[in-house]
C-alpha cells in the first residue's frame, strides 16, 4: 500500500508542477485601440509595505525557533512553525523579502556603494546570520520558506552515502560564488532567477522554472531538502556561523549512552559518529600527509584559480546584455532566421550595434577576472575540505555535524535519554 | 507547573497505527489521483494555448499582410483584424485564468495529499535499529574514502568546466579595445613599411600586388576537387556576407563581412583557416545612423581590405574606414561621412609607401583620398571630377609609381606622394566597375558601353606623356576588370566571353565563350590565366597567343570575389565559403 502511494506521491508532484506550469507569457500588447484591457499577468513586486511587520514576524520565528529547538526540544513545534512560516513568508508574502536572496543585495551594496539596501532587506540578511551565531541554524530548521516547502514534502527521507553527500556539499560554495560574481557584474540576481519554489508562492513562474522545483520536491520526498543542502548558497554562511554557535542543539538532552538509536535518525548526514580509536595510520604518516596537502594547497588554489578564469567567457553568458549581444550576432549571421522580443527591442532602440558590443566586451573583461577569483574560492573550499578531513579528531559522543545541521529536531524522538526526568537536560542553555 | 523531576510526556513516534494508516494512505491515493486528473488537464491547457500561438493565426496574419500592404487604412480590413485580435487575447486570458483556477484546485489537493502522506508515514513508523557491530575502523575508512571521492570530483569538475568552456565559447566579436574615436594612435614606434619587393611576395589588395590583375609567384595550383577534397587545404565559413576579395599578408588572411547595422573584420590564419578573431567595427563620431541605400550586388562590404606590413585596412558601406593589427588591436578609426553612390560604395582600398589610397567616389564630391597608413591622419585629397566603382592601382613607370583611377569619364594618374593629378586621359563612358590593367608600359581601360582603350605611356623630360595606342569595342567587361600580359590584354565579360587582344595592336588574338559569365576579375598567374565564373567554376588557360584550356574546376558554389593567389596556393571566397587550395607538386610549376 506504502509502496503504491510513494508511487503516486512521485508522480504526482511532477504532474503538479508541469501542471501548473502557468508560465510567464510575454503576450504583446495591442497595436490599435480597443476597449478590451489586458488583465495583470507578471508575477507581482516584492511588497516592502509592510516591512516591519516581516522583520518582526522574522525575529519573533527566530526566537520561538529556537527556544523549541534548544529548550522545548519539540519536533512537532519546529515543524508546526515550518508550516506557518511556510504560509506567511511563502504563500503570503509571495516568497520575498526572503533571506536567501538578500544575500545579493548586501554584495550588490558593496559591489556598487549608490546601491542602496532597504533596512528590511539588511534585517532579513543579518538576522539569521546573528541567530545562526548564537543558537545554530534555527532559522533553516523552521523559518525558511524555502527549507519549509521541503520539510513538508519529506515524507521518507533516505541517508546519501557520506562521500557523495561532500561532493554535493561542494555546490552551495560554487553557488554562492557565482551568485556573487552574477551581482559584482551586474548579471543580476541569479538567486532569485533561479528560485526554484518562488513559483509556487506566487502561482506563476516560467515552465522551466516550475519543473525545477517540482524536480527539487520530487527528490524532496526521498532526499531530505535537497536544496538546502546541496544548493542553498546562504546555508554555506549560516554553516559557517552555526559552526561556532554559542548554543547549538544536542542529539541528547543529557549523557550520551551510547546507545547508537540516533546513528541512522538524521536524513541529512549532519550526526558525527563517535571516534574513540585512534586512525589506522602511524602519527608520523599522517602529519607527513597533512603536510603534503598543505603544501599542495597554493597549487590547488592556482590552478583551480586558472580553471575559473578559462571559464569566465562561458559564465559571461549569465549576462542578460552577452546573451542579447550573442543572439543578435547569431541573427545577424542568419543562424536564426527570427528575431526575439529582446533582439527586436535593441533594433528598435537607438543604441548601436558598436555599443553594445562594447558592453559585452566589458562584461566579458569582468567576468574572466571574476570566474579566476570564483575558481580560486573553490580551490580553497576544497582544500579546506580536505585538511579536515585530514586532521584527527578525537570525539566520544555522537553529536550534530554544527556546520551542516538544521536544527529540525528529527533526533530527538531517537534519545532515550529524552524520556529521562528533565533535571538531566544540559544547565548551559540559554534560561 | 510541571515538576522538573517527572519523565518527560512526548509522543513516541515509533507505534504504528495500522487501522488509521489504512485510511489515510486510502485519503493520500485519492488525493494524488485528483491532483494527477488537475495536472493533466492543466498540461493539456498549457500545451493548447502554446500550440495554437494566437496572434500568428494565418488567417490574421493575412489580413494585417493586406492591411500593410494596403495604401490607406480601409475600415473594411480593420474592423475583422480588431475583432480576431480581440478574441485570440480573449481567449489567452480566459485560458490564463482556468490555468490560476487549476492551479489552486492543485494547491489544496496537494495540501490533502501531503497531510494524508505525512500521517501514512507516522502510522507506519521505522523505529531505530542500528545496523552491525560498531566497526572501530569504519569511521577511519570513511574520512579517506570521502577525500578521495571528494579530490576526484573536484578534479572532474575543473576538467568539465573547462571541456564545457572550450565547446561553448562565446561567439560575439571581439572587442573594440579602443573607446571609437576620430583617430586611436598606435603608441608603439611604427614598423617600418614593407617595399615593393616585399610587396610582391603577397597578395595585399583587391587584384593582388598593385592591384592590376597580375601575380607574381608562377605556382598556382592547376588542379583541386571540392569533392572529394583533392588539393583543398581547408574549407570555412564566412560568418557575414560580403562581396570583397581575400588578401594575404604571410600567414594572415583578411576579410570583411557586413549587415545594414553591424560590420566585421574577419583575420584568418591563412595555414589551417582558423578564425584568428573577428571585430566589430566600433561607432564613429559623425557615422550614419541609418545605413546607405545600396543595391544587393554591392552589400555594404563590397570594397576588398588592404593590407601593408603588420597594418590591415578596411572599408565598408557607411563610410567606416578602420586599421587593426594583426593581433586585432583597433589602431585607428574614423567614418569618412555617408557615401552618397546609387549602387554603394565599392572601390577598394591600396596602400603603398606611406600612404593608403582611398577612392572615395560619392556623387557630390568625388575624391582620392591619401591618408598615412600608419596613423590614419590625411595626407592628401584630390578632388575628381566623375565617380565610378572602379578601384585604384598603382604603377610602375620609368617615372616612378604613379596611382590609376578610373571615373565614369577619364583615367586618371596621380603622384602618390603629393596627389597631384600627372595625366589624365577621358576615354571612359558608362557606369564605370571594372579597374585599369597594366602591361608593358600600357594601361589598358575598358567597360560596357565605352571603347576598350589602350594608353601607351611615355617619359618626356620629368613628365609622362599619355597616347591612346588603339581602341577596341567588341567584347567589354560590366563588372570583373581586364588584365594585360607585356604581350596580351584579356577581357572577361559578364556575358561569360574571354577575349585575348594583342597589346601592341589591339587586334583580336583569340576568344572564347564560356556558359556562365564573370564578375570575379581574371588574374595573370606566370603563363596561366585564371578566370572565375558566376556559378563558381574557375576556368583555367594559358596566357599565350593560341587558347589553351587548361582546366575548368568547380567550388561549388557561386563566385563574385577575385581570388589570392600565392605560391602554390589560391584563395578563393565563394559565396558562403572561404577555401585554401594548395598543390605542390611539379605539376603546379
Amino acid at each position: 500500500m506504502m509502496r503504491c502511494v510513494r508511487l503516486v506521491a512521485a508522480s504526482s508532484v511532477f504532474l503538479i508542477l508541469t501542471g501548473t506550469a502557468a508560465a510567464e507569457f510575454r503576450f504583446p500588447m495591442p497595436e490599435f485601440a480597443s476597449d478590451y484591457q489586458p488583465p495583470q499577468v507578471h508575477a507581482p513586486m516584492p511588497d516592502l509595505d509592510n516591512s516591519a511587520l516581516d522583520v518582526a514576524v522574522l525575529a519573533g520565528a527566530l526566537a520561538v525557533a529556537a527556544w523549541l529547538t534548544l529548550k522545548a526540544r519539540s519536533r512537532r513545534g519546529l515543524f508546526l512553525l515550518a508550516m506557518f512560516s511556510l504560509i506567511y513568508f511563502g504563500f503570503w508574502r509571495k516568497g520575498c523579502v526572503c533571506a536567501v536572496g538578500s544575500l545579493q543585495n548586501t554584495v550588490a551594496a558593496v559591489a556598487d556603494p549608490t546601491f542602496e539596501v532597504p533596512l528590511v532587506v539588511l534585517a532579513f540578511f543579518v538576522l539569521p546570520l546573528a541567530f545562526a551565531l548564537f543558537f545554530g541554524r534555527v532559522f533553516c530548521a523552521s523559518v525558511c520558506p524555502l527549507g519549509a516547502i521541503q520539510e513538508m514534502v519529506a515524507v521518507r527521507p533516505a541517508h546519501v552515502p557520506k562521500p557523495i553527500e561532500q561532493v554535493l556539499a561542494l555546490i552551495p560554495y560554487l553557488y554562492l560564488g557565482l551568485a556573487v560574481l552574477s551581482v559584482a557584474t551586474g548579471a543580476g540576481f541569479l538567486i532569485c532567477r533561479y528560485d526554484p519554489f518562488v513559483g509556487f508562492f506566487r502561482q506563476g513562474a516560467s515552465f522551466n522554472m516550475l519543473v525545477l522545483g517540482g524536480v527539487f520536491l520530487i527528490a524532496g520526498v526521498f532526499i531530505g531538502r535537497p536544496y538546502c543542502r546541496f544548493f542553498c548558497p546562504y546555508g554555506v554562511l549560516l554553516g559557517w556561523m552555526s559552526r561556532f554557535a554559542k548554543w547549538h542543539a544536542s542529539i541528547t538532552p543529557g549523557e550520551c549512552v551510547q546507545c547508537r538509536l540516533c546513528e541512522e535518525a538524521c536524513p541529512y548526514g549532519a550526526i558525527h559518529a563517535p571516534s574513540t580509536v585512534g586512525p589506522p595510520v602511524e602519527r608520523r604518516q599522517g602529519v607527513r600527509r597533512l603536510a603534503a596537502l598543505l603544501l599542495a594547497t597554493p597549487l590547488i588554489v592556482g590552478s583551480s584559480a586558472w580553471a575559473g578564469a578559462m571559464t569566465g567567457e562561458m559564465l559571461a553568458r549569465l549576462h542578460p546584455t552577452v546573451n542579447l549581444a550573442e543572439r543578435f550576432t547569431q541573427e545577424e549571421r542568419g543562424v536564426f532566421q527570427d528575431m526575439t522580443l529582446d533582439t527586436e527591442a535593441f533594433r528598435s532602440s537607438k543604441k548601436s550595434v558598436p555599443q553594445l558590443y562594447a558592453e559585452v566586451d566589458e562584461i566579458r573583461r569582468q567576468f574572466r577576472r571574476g570566474s579566476a577569483w570564483l575558481g580560486a574560492f573553490f580551490g580553497i573550499v576544497v582544500s579546506a575540505k580536505l585538511l579536515g578531513l585530514s586532521v584527527v579528531r578525537r570525539r566520544g559522543n555522537y553529536e550534530p555535524d554544527r556546520q551542516a545541521c538544521l536544527s529540525c529536531g528529527r533526533c530527538f524522538a531517537y534519545c532515550p535519554v529524552e524520556a529521562e526526568p528533565k533535571a538531566s537536560t544540559r544547565s548551559d542553555l540559554p534560561s | 507547573m510541571k515538576n522538573h523531576a517527572e519523565p518527560r510526556e512526548k509522543a513516541r513516534p515509533f507505534i504504528a497505527h495500522p487501522a488509521v494508516g489504512r485510511f489515510v494512505a486510502i485519503l493520500a491515493t485519492v488525493s494524488g489521483v485528483f491532483c494527477l486528473i488537475v495536472s493533466i488537464l492543466l498540461i493539456a491547457n498549457y500545451l493548447q494555448i502554446q500550440a495554437l500561438d494566437p496572434l500568428n493565426q494565418p488567417e490574421l496574419l493575412a489580413l494585417r499582410q493586406r492591411l500593410a500592404e494596403a495604401p490607406e487604412a480601409d475600415p473594411a480590413l480593420v474592423e475583422p483584424i480588431r475583432v480576431m485580435d480581440l478574441l485570440a487575447r480573449k481567449a489567452f486570458f480566459t485560458s490564463q485564468a482556468h490555468l490560476h483556477m487549476g492551479g489552486m484546485l492543485l494547491l489544496a489537493g496537494v495540501i490533502a495529499f501531503l497531510i494524508a502522506l505525512k500521517l501514512a508515514a507516522r502510522c507506519y513508523p521505522r523505529p531505530p535499529a542500528p545496523v552491525g557491530s560498531k566497526d572501530p575502523d569504519r569511521y577511519w575508512n570513511e574520512r579517506a574514502r570521502t577525500k578521495e571521492i571528494l579530490a576526484f570530483a573536484a578534479v572532474v569538475l575543473a576538467v568539465a568546466a573547462l571541456i564545457a568552456a572550450y565547446l561553448t565559447p562565446l561567439d560575439i566579436p571581439g572587442p573594440a579595445r579602443a573607446e571609437p574615436s576620430a583617430v586611436t594612435e598606435v603608441e608603439a614606434a611604427p614598423a617600418a613599411f614593407p617595399d615593393w619587393e616585399a610587396i610582391q611576395r603577397q597578395w595585399p589588395s583587391f587584384r593582388g600586388p598593385g592591384g592590376y590583375g597580375v601575380a607574381y609567384f608562377d605556382t598556382a595550383p592547376t588542379e583541386w576537387d571540392v569533392a572529394t577534397g583533392e588539393n583543398i587545404r581547408w574549407r570555412v565559413e564566412v560568418p557575414l556576407v560580403g562581396f570583397n576579395s581575400p588578401v594575404v599578408w604571410d600567414n594572415r588572411l583578411f576579410l570583411t563581412g557586413a549587415t545594414e547595422s553591424v560590420r566585421e573584420v574577419y583575420c584568418f590564419d591563412a595555414d589551417s583557416g582558423e578564425l584568428l578573431w573577428t571585430r566589430a567595427v566600433p561607432a564613429f563620431p559623425g557615422a550614419p545612423e541609418t545605413p546607405p541605400k545600396v543595391s544587393d550586388d554591392t552589400g555594404y562590404a563590397a570594397p576588398t581590405m588592404a593590407v601593408h606590413g603588420e597594418r590591415a585596412y578596411a572599408i565598408f558601406g557607411n563610410g567606416d574606414l578602420v586599421s587593426y593589427d594583426f593581433e586585432g588591436e583597433l589602431r585607428w578609426g574614423r567614418n569618412l561621412g555617408m557615401p552618397d553612390n546609387h549602387y554603394g560604395h565599392a572601390s577598394s582600398l591600396i596602400a603603398f609607401g606611406r600612404h593608403l589610397f582611398i577612392q572615395y567616389d560619392e556623387k557630390r564630391a568625388p575624391r582620392l583620398i591619401a591618408v598615412d597608413a600608419e596613423t590614419g591622419e590625411e595626407a592628401w585629397v584630390a578632388q575628381r571630377k566623375k565617380i565610378s566603382w572602379a578601384s585604384p592601382a598603382y604603377i610602375h613607370t620609368p617615372l616612378g609609381v604613379q596611382v590609376i583611377l578610373n571615373s565614369e569619364r577619364d583615367v586618371d594618374a596621380y603622384d602618390p606622394e603629393s596627389g597631384r593629378l600627372l595625366w589624365t586621359v577621358e576615354c571612359l563612358d558608362g557606369e564605370v566597375a571594372p579597374s585599369p590593367a597594366y602591361g608593358g608600359n600600357t594601361v589598358f581601360v575598358a567597360n560596357e558601353y565605352a571603347m576598350s582603350t589602350a594608353i601607351r605611356l611615355e617619359a618626356v623630360g620629368a613628365e609622362t606623356k599619355p597616347a591612346i595606342a588603339w581602341e577596341y569595342d567588341e567584347l567589354l567587361p560590366e563588372v570583373a576588370s581586364p588584365v594585360a600580359s607585356d604581350r596580351y590584354v584579356y577581357i572577361a565579360t559578364s556575358l561569360g566571353d574571354i577575349a585575348c587582344l594583342d597589346l601592341e595592336t589591339g587586334k583580336t588574338v583569340w576568344e572564347q565563350e564560356f556558359d556562365d559569365g564573370f564578375y570575379s576579375s581574371p588574374v595573370l598567374v606566370g603563363d596561366r590565366l585564371y578566370a572565375l565564373d558566376l556559378e563558381g567554376v574557375m576556368h583555367i588557360f594559358g596566357a599565350g597567343a593560341e587558347y589553351k584550356l587548361i582546366g575548368s574546376l568547380p567550388f561549388g558554389e557561386g563566385g563574385f570575389a577575385t581570388p589570392a593567389y600565392l605560391d602554390g596556393r589560391l584563395y578563393v571566397r565563394t559565396q558562403k565559403s572561404l577555401l585554401c587550395i594548395e598543390q605542390r607538386d611539379d605539376s603546379s610549376t
